[in-house]
C-alpha cells in the first residue's frame, strides 16, 4: 500500500505507549533469521538514534518547542530500545560489527543507485568502498581472534575482499567535506543523506563503546582506527545536508526519513514478528510527522514545500548488490578527496597525506590485523593450500 | 525456551552455492595471493605484552595478627601473596557459582513444567561408606549443590580472614577468572538456552572448580596450613560429586533419554 505523508496519519502521539516487557522482546536468531533482517534492525536503530540526536540539539536551542520535542523524544527513545534490543547477546561484539558493516555496504549500495544527483551518488560510492574494506579487515580480526567465519553473519550476500585500503582512508578534516545538496533538492536526495548520516553515526558510537571491551591490543587498535574513519564518514555524509535548512525543516525531514525507512522495512521483511514491529513503528512515525507538520505550520513553514505531493521516494532495496559493488571496486578504488572534489590518487589533498603519515607512523592496525588474509568458507584455518594458476 | 530442532539455519556457506562460488571467485581475483603470515601482528602483540602493566595488585593483609598467625610470615623465599590471590579467586568463583545454580534451577523448573515428568535422570551416588545413597530428586540435588557452593564461599571467607586478608577485596586472579567465566553467566541466563546447553556450560564450570580446589589444597599444604588444606579437600570431595552429578545429568539428557523440552 503506497503511503501518503499528508493523508496517512498513523497513530497519534498520545496513543503511542510501551511497557518495559515490550521493549525487551525475543531477539532475532543469529543462526536462523535472514541477514537482511539484522541489517534492517541495525539500520533502524541508527535512524531512530539520529532522530533523537537532532531533537536533543533542537531542545537546547528552541524554547517554545521544548515540550513537543520532549514528547517525541520519549517515544523515539523507546522505539530505538525495542529495535536495538532485538540483537541477541550471542552475537560477539565483532559479529555485530560484521552486521554493521554489511548494513553500511548493502544500504549504501542501494542508496548510491537511487540517488539522482551524480555528485552525491559519487559521494555514496566513495564511502561505500571504505566500509566495504572495513568488512574485510574486521573479518580477518573475527577469524584470527575468535576463530569464526564472518560469512556466518553475512550469509553469502556480501563479498569479503579488500577495496580502498583502510590505511588510506585517513584524511585531513578539510578534505572530508562535500558540497551540500541545494534547498530545492528532491525529497529523495534529502532522505538518502539523512539515512546514511544516521547510520554512520550509530556505527561510530558502537565502535567507540565496544572498542575498550577488548583485551586484545590489536583489536583495540583496529576499533580505534575504524571508529576514527566512521567519524570522518559522519562528516562526509553530514556535510551533504544543506546547512541553510531551518531547524524545524530538518525535523520535518527527519520524520519523513523515518517513515520512508520503516515503509521499506515493512515491505521487505521476511520475519512476521519483526514485520509487525515495522508496521507499528511506521504508524508511530506517521503520527510524529503529523505533530511536526503542525509545528511547521505554526511557524509559517508549509510542509508541502519540503514533502511535495506526499508520495514516498523509491525505497532502499535490501538485497545483495554484489555485481554493482564489483563494478564500483573496479572503477573507483583509486579515487581520493581534495577539498570537496573526488580526484585520482595523485591529486589527493596534501594535508591528508601528512595527516595519514603521522597516524600510520607507528604501524597500521588494519594492515597488521589482515596481513595475507583471504576469506575462506569455514575460516582461514580451513582454507585449502594455495595453488597458483599457471 | 524451546527444544532445539532441525530448522532453517542460515549460516552455512554451502546453503547458497552460487554465492559461495561468487565469493570464492572474488577472493581469488581481489585478495593478495600469499601464504598466511601473521608475524607482524604477533610481534606487535608481544611488544604490548612486554610493555603492559599488571591487571592489578594483591591486597596487603589487613591485620598483622593474621599475618603473624598465618604461614604468610614464614615463607620468605616463596610468594605468599599467591595464596591470598588464589583464595580470592576461589571465593569469587564460589560466590558466582551460587548465582549460576540459581539460574540453572530456573531452567530446570521451566523444563520440568514443559515435560511434565522427570526431566533429569536419577543419579547414582555413593555415601562415605561406599554404599549407594538413597536417591534424591533432581530438584533437591540442585538446591543441595547450590547450598554447598554457598558453604564453600563462606569457608574461603573465613580462611582469608584467618590469613589476615580482606574477603571483600577483588584479587587479580578473582578478576581474571571472572573474565574467563563471564560467558557462563550469559549462557545460563539466556531465556533461549535449553537445560542441556546450560548443563554443558556447568560441566566446564565444575571441571575448572575441581581443578581449582585441588590447587588450593596443595597451596595450603605448602603454606603449612594443614587445617585449611583438610577443609579444602573436604570441599573438593563435594565438588567432585557436583561434577559427577552434572556429567550424569548431561549424559542422560543427551545420550540416554533425551527429553524434547530440555535438549
Amino acid at each position: 500500500m503506497a503511503i501518503n505523508l499528508f493523508t496517512d496519519r498513523g497513530v497519534s502521539l498520545d496513543r503511542q505507549k510501551f511497557t518495559w516487557k515490550e521493549l525487551v522482546q525475543n531477539p532475532i536468531s543469529k543462526l536462523d533469521d535472514e541477514a537482511f533482517t539484522r541489517v534492517r534492525v541495525i539500520l533502524m536503530n541508527g535512524v531512530e538514534l539520529d532522530s533523537l540526536r537532532m531533537k536533543q540539539v533542537m531542545l537546547r536551542t528552541n524554547g517554545p518547542l521544548r515540550e513537543p520535542i520532549a514528547k517525541l523524544m520519549r517515544t523515539e527513545q523507546h522505539q530505538a530500545t525495542l529495535i536495538n534490543w532485538l540483537i541477541g547477546a550471542d552475537h560477539s561484539p565483532i559479529e555485530t560489527t560484521i552486521g554493521y558493516e554489511q548494513t553500511a555496504i548493502e544500504v549504501t549500495a542501494s542508496v548510491a543507485q537511487l540517488e539522482a544527483d551524480p555528485y552525491l551518488a559519487q559521494g555514496y560510492r566513495y564511502a561505500l568502498l571504505e566500509d566495504f574494506d572495513h568488512l574485510y579487515r574486521y573479518s580477518a580480526l573475527l577469524d584470527r581472534l575468535e576463530g569464526k567465519d564472518a560469512n556466518n553473519i553475512t550469509q553469502g550476500h556480501t563479498d569479503i575482499i579488500p577495496a580502498r585500503p583502510t590505511m588510506v582512508h585517513h584524511r585531513a578534516p578539510e578534505h572530508e567535506l562535500l558540497r551540500p545538496y541545494e534547498r530545492t533538492a528532491t525529497l529523495a536526495t534529502k532522505l538518502h543523506a539523512l539515512t546514511l548520516t544516521g547510520g554512520e553515526y550509530q556505527t561510530h558510537d558502537y565502535y567507540m563503546n565496544i572498542g575498550p571491551l577488548f583485551t586484545d591490543p590489536m583489536a583495540r587498535q583496529l576499533y580505534a582506527e575504524i571508529a576514527s574513519i566512521e567519524s570522518q564518514h559522519i562528516t562526509h555524509y553530514g556535510s551533504m545536508i544543506n546547512p541553510d535548512e531551518l531547524p524545524l525543516e530538518k525535523m520535518l525531514l527527519q520524520e519523513a526519513c523515518e517513515v520512508w525507512n520503516y515503509s521499506a522495512c515493512l515491505e521487505q521483511e521476511t520475519n512476521p514478528r519483526i514485520k509487525a514491529i515495522w508496521e507499528r513503528f511506521l504508524d508511530y512515525e506517521l503520527g510524529h510527522l503529523q505533530v511536526v507538520m503542525e509545528l511547521c505550520k505554526s511557524q509559517g513553514i508549509d510542509p508541502a514545500e519540503l514533502l511535495g505531493d506526499g508520495q514516498l521516494p523509491a525505497p532502499i532495496v535490501f538485497k545483495s548488490h554484489r555485481e554493482y559493488l564489483r563494478e564500483v571496486i573496479a572503477n573507483e578504488t583509486q579515487l581520493r578527496k581534495n577539498g570537496t572534489e573526488f580526484v585520482d590518487a595523485a591529486q589527493e589533498g596534501e594535508t591528508s597525506l601528512l595527516y595519514r603519515e603521522q597516524m600510520n607512523s607507528e604501524g597500521s592496525p588494519s594492515e597488521t590485523v589482515s596481513a595475507t588474509y583471504r576469506w575462506s568458507a569455514g575460516t582461514e584455518l580451513a582454507r585449502p593450500p594455495l595453488r597458483r594458476v599457471a | 525456551m524451546q527444544p532445539t530442532s532441525l530448522g532453517p539455519n542460515m549460516t552455512g556457506a554451502t546453503l547458497a552455492p552460487a554465492a559461495l562460488a561468487a565469493m570464492t571467485q572474488a577472493t581469488d581475483e581481489l585478495t593478495p595471493f600469499d601464504e598466511i603470515d601473521t608475524s607482524e601482528m604477533e610481534s606487535q602483540k608481544l611488544a604490548y605484552i612486554d610493555e603492559s602493566d599488571a591487571v592489578g595488585s594483591i591486597p596487603v593483609p589487613t591485620t598483622l595478627k593474621g599475618v603473624a598467625k598465618s604461614g604468610l610470615s614464614k615463607l620468605q623465599g616463596k610468594h605468599p601473596g599467591v595464596f591470598l590471590d588464589k583464595l580470592g579467586e576461589r571465593l569469587a568463583y564460589e560466590r558466582t557459582g551460587v548465582r549460576l545454580y540459581d539460574a540453572l534451577i530456573l531452567k530446570y523448573e521451566s523444563a520440568a513444567q514443559l515435560d511434565q515428568g522427570d526431566v533429569l535422570p536419577a543419579v547414582l551416588l555413593e555415601g562415605p561408606d561406599g554404599q549407594a545413597r538413597s536417591p534424591e530428586t533432581a530438584e533437591a540435588l540442585l538446591h543441595r549443590i547450590r547450598g554447598e557452593e554457598l558453604e564453600h564461599f563462606q569457608l574461603i571467607t573465613q580462611a582469608i580472614v584467618k590469613m589476615g586478608g580482606d574477603p571483600t577485596c577483588m584479587t587479580p586472579c578473582a578478576d581474571v577468572t571472572a573474565l574467563a567465566s563471564s560467558g557462563f553467566m550469559q549462557v545460563l541466563n539466556d531465556p533461549r538456552t535449553t537445560l542441556a546447553q546450560c548443563l554443558n556450560a556447568m560441566l566446564a564450570v565444575e571441571l575448572a572448580d575441581n581443578a581449582g580446589w585441588e590447587l588450593l589444597a596443595t597451596l595450603a599444604d605448602d603454606m603449612g596450613e594443614g587445617d585449611l588444606a583438610g577443609q579444602f579437600l573436604g570441599a573438593l570431595a563435594q565438588e567432585q560429586e557436583h561434577l559427577l552429578i552434572v556429567k550424569q545429568w548431561l549424559t542422560g539428557l543427551v545420550v540416554e533419554d533425551p527429553k524434547p523440552a530440555a535438549v
